[in-house]
């Protein structure tokens, strides 16, 4: 395959329980520790203080979060943007809805108000699933191609195989591309689980093969293969993954011998069982590291995947030995979609670049 | 201006991939379930607009729209219970079916073939939320009911089709990128399609209509009274809609091989993002998204014979969008029309409903109406087909998308001829 028909991850940031910045979700890879019991939200994450005053009124939980993360994303050393990522980037957001927070505030206000039209007008484009992509791509100049993405847990490798996809017919270059959930009381109604609920947004960085360096950046891991497919219920989780993962080695041209990481986004459910069993009958227990999203930063629900990708691309960048060895993420939703992504981890040289 | 897509990438040409025709077509619209209804209904002009049925509209001085009425899913449904599927999921599911009935197959027919379920939604099951809600102002958050709460993800609209259908060998994807959703999701698939990463794609949009949607514009004062008047001079808004719009895509060879009834080809497809206004319409980058795609489609502005426009007769739309065409295809463009007037806006379908009519319109030979036309407003300058269709051989059709967000998306469709 020619270089420019390969897509590699060049850079990644994320907005985790762990801290603000990506620096603070590496350190908490490192330790490994949970803190805590209970919901776990970003600290200090207040976004007039995060954004600014300006712009900032309207923007809910969920837009902030990933404006933010697609800004650490974008920024150099020098303050500046990095190099190559110019206003015809694209970028690609996974989510399993908009805001619940806004879209039943919206809502009830409906229901409570003198007439049911006296909603909040500036509130209003919250409510509607492509917010965040929307205003991520108003507030650091984005005009190349701008998608929201939806696969409930997998929303996150939904959005890498989009920004693939993407790359492949030319649309274009350079894309971010992740995926954000907010925590709210909200969301608290909608969801529970057998893991406390977090939030944040995981953004990586995609291009094609080679260009990162041409821009001073690494080329932290190329992705090899993306493969999805479905289970009609729980028991069915095993063998539809099992079939996605064996389709991805198949794809790739790789063995499971290589395999360095697994990273996985469900939890200690029938769902995330079913997830365990499939990674354990493909891969068995071969690989050293061993990643669990909803371990690290709580039940991300529709972020989860993102978090689980930018997790074992963040482990290996610090990882020496992990360079040119595999990794693989996988997710399961429980409305049926299943999928994993096969990585190639550290730099390329010269040779293999044919 | 044409400038690359990108600087050193290999652009692939359409004409470089696969060809993607469209073999099968379903359709859930306020003027008519199936593609038989829905045909008849563009041809005649016929209005779906009348009075909100689905919730109360007490409070409002006028609360018309286009609504799906006598909409029964368990026809469409031998696998999962419509109980447990929110109103937009039923109607994904169940114009999925019928595009596949459409289009000769049966779902057996799929197994062994990898594919692609891309459905765009503005809303996705925000209509569920509403009831939840509703509980909640009423009894307490304790009587939100669980298993309405499950409803709520979007990536339903596309894995419950897959469900439905019994397809496990499958990418299941929802692109909820708002009122543009459906040409997105189409767009999407003929990327998959033409590279080879799927063999058959089920694609297009649903939406429901749902109680934020109404108040929403309504608050904006962009909803009209009673009629949907796009490119009109005294055109009052728009009128919201609802239904699904679902084609069966595949590539060329298979459709050949299996003796297909081909509608048309997709040539052609853009995306670009405003990156300027939460809401309004920016005329140059829409004017971009028009020039990508037919740049994309490997045609020129004078080959186009009609444009099917996103046209949802707000004010601010209609002349930015008439203007970003002029600034393409120069001052006497081809003939624009908006199937809205008919249809009111499906959101996150109606780009999909258009794209059906696009290719029902190459197919019969055809041009739809723009229906409710009194007088075409200056400021548009285009010919609208005003209020009755027109007998024509459309050969290379246009369809217009934009979004909330500043998101366009602009498919080319084409009658099939064998030696493109």
């Amino acid at each position: 395959m020619k270089p420019a028909a390969r897509t590699v991850i060049s850079g990644w940031s994320a907005i985790s329980p762990f801290g603000l910045v990506g620096a603070d979700f590496a350190a908490g890879l490192r330790d490994g520790q949970r803190h805590g019991e209970g919901p776990r939200h970003v600290p200090d994450f207040e976004v007039r203080e995060v954004l600014g005053r300006k712009g900032t009124r309207s923007l809910d939980r969920q837009t902030a979060l990933a404006v933010a993360t697609a800004g650490q994303l974008l920024a150099g050393q020098d303050g500046g943007r990095i190099d190559g990522v110019g206003p015809e980037s694209g970028l690609v957001l996974g989510t399993v809805t908009a805001s619940a927070l806004s879209m039943m505030d919206f809502a009830r206000d409906t229901f409570t108000q003198d007439k049911p039209y006296h909603v909040d007008p500036a509130r209003f484009p919250n409510t509607v699933l492509n917010c965040a992509a929307a205003r991520c791509a108003i507030w650091h100049e984005l005009r190349g191609p701008n998608t929201t993405v939806s696969a409930g847990r997998a929303s996150g490798l939904a959005a890498l195989n989009y920004a693939r996809r993407l790359r492949r017919s030319g649309r274009a270059d350079v894309i971010l591309c992740g995926a954000v959930e907010e925590l709210s009381q909200a969301r608290s109604w909608l969801e529970s689980g057998a893991e406390p609920l977090g939030e944040g947004c995981a953004m990586v960085l995609v291009e094609p093969l080679g260009r990162p360096s041409a821009h001073g950046r690494a080329e932290l891991a190329e992705v090899l293969a993306l493969e999805f497919g479905l289970h009609s219920e729980p028991s069915g989780v095993r063998s539809a993954l099992g079939a996605c993962l064996r389709r991805a080695f198949a794809t790739a041209d790789e063995t499971p011998d290589r395999v360095w990481a697994v990273a996985s986004s469900g939890g200690p459910d029938p769902f995330g069982k079913g997830e365990d069993a499939a990674i354990a009958d493909v891969i068995g227990d071969r690989a050293p590291v061993r990643l669990r999203s909803s371990e690290l930063v709580g039940d991300t629900n529709g972020a989860s995947a993102a978090f689980a990708l930018v997790a074992v691309v963040a482990k290996a960048a610090e990882t020496p030995q992990a360079r040119g060895h595999t990794a693989v993420v996988t997710s399961v939703d429980r409305d049926g979609v299943v999928g994993c992504a096969l990585l190639r981890l550290g730099s390329h040289t010269a040779a293999d670049v044919t | 201006m044409l400038t690359a897509v990108a600087d050193d990438s290999e652009q692939l040409p359409a004409s470089a991939g696969r060809r993607v025709v469209v073999t099968g077509l379903g359709v859930i619209s306020s003027v008519g379930v199936g593609v038989a209804e829905f045909l008849s209904g563009l041809r005649a002009g016929r209005s779906g607009a009348k009075p909100i049925t689905g919730f109360p509209t007490d409070g409002y001085d006028h609360a018309i729209a286009c609504e799906v009425v006598d909409f029964d899913p368990a026809r469409w449904m031998a696998h999962l219970d419509p109980a447990e599927l929110g109103r937009a999921s039923q109607f994904s599911v169940a114009a999925a079916g019928m595009a596949l009935e459409d289009a000769g197959l049966t779902a057996p027919d799929l197994l062994g073939r990898h594919g692609l379920i891309s459905i765009g939604t503005t809303n996705g099951e925000t209509r569920e939320l509403d009831r939840l809600v509703e509980q909640e102002v009423t009894g307490g958050p304790e009587r939100m009911d669980p298993a309405i709460a499950r409803r709520v993800n979007a990536g339903r609209l596309s894995a419950a089709v897959a469900r439905e259908l019994g397809l496990t060998d499958v990418e299941a994807v929802t692109i909820p990128t708002a009122c543009a959703a459906g040409n997105y999701a189409i767009g999407n698939a003929f990327d998959a399609i033409r590279a080879g990463e799927a063999a058959f794609a089920v694609c297009g949009g649903a939406d429901a209509l749902c109680r934020k949607t109404i108040a929403g514009f309504y608050r904006l004062g962009a909803m009209a009274p009673d009629r949907c008047q796009p490119f009109d001079k005294n055109r009052q808004g728009m009128l919201a809609g609802e239904g699904a719009g679902v084609m069966l895509l595949e590539d060329l060879a298979s459709a050949r091989a299996r003796g297909a009834r081909i509608y048309a080809e997709i040539i052609g497809f853009a995306l670009n993002c405003d990156a300027d206004h939460p809401v309004a319409p920016n005329q140059d980058s829409v004017a971009r998204c028009m020039e990508l795609a037919l740049h994309n489609a490997g045609v020129k502005p004078d080959q186009v014979d009609f444009i099917s426009a996103h046209g949802t007769a707000t004010r601010a739309n209609d002349v930015v969008e008439a203007r970003a065409i002029r600034q393409v295809f120069g001052p006497a463009p081809p003939r624009t029309v908006s199937v809205k007037s008919m249809l009111g806006h499906a959101l996150g379908a109606a780009s999909a409903l258009a794209a059906i009519g696009c290719a029902l319109a190459i197919t019969e030979g055809f041009i739809p109406p723009t229906i409710n036309h009194v007088e075409t407003d200056p400021e548009c300058e285009i010919d609208c087909v005003p209020n009755t269709a027109i007998e024509a051989s459309p050969r290379i059709v246009q369809n217009n998308a934009l979004a909330f967000g500043g998101n366009n998306a602009v498919l080319i469709l084409s009658k099939f001829e064998e030696h493109a």
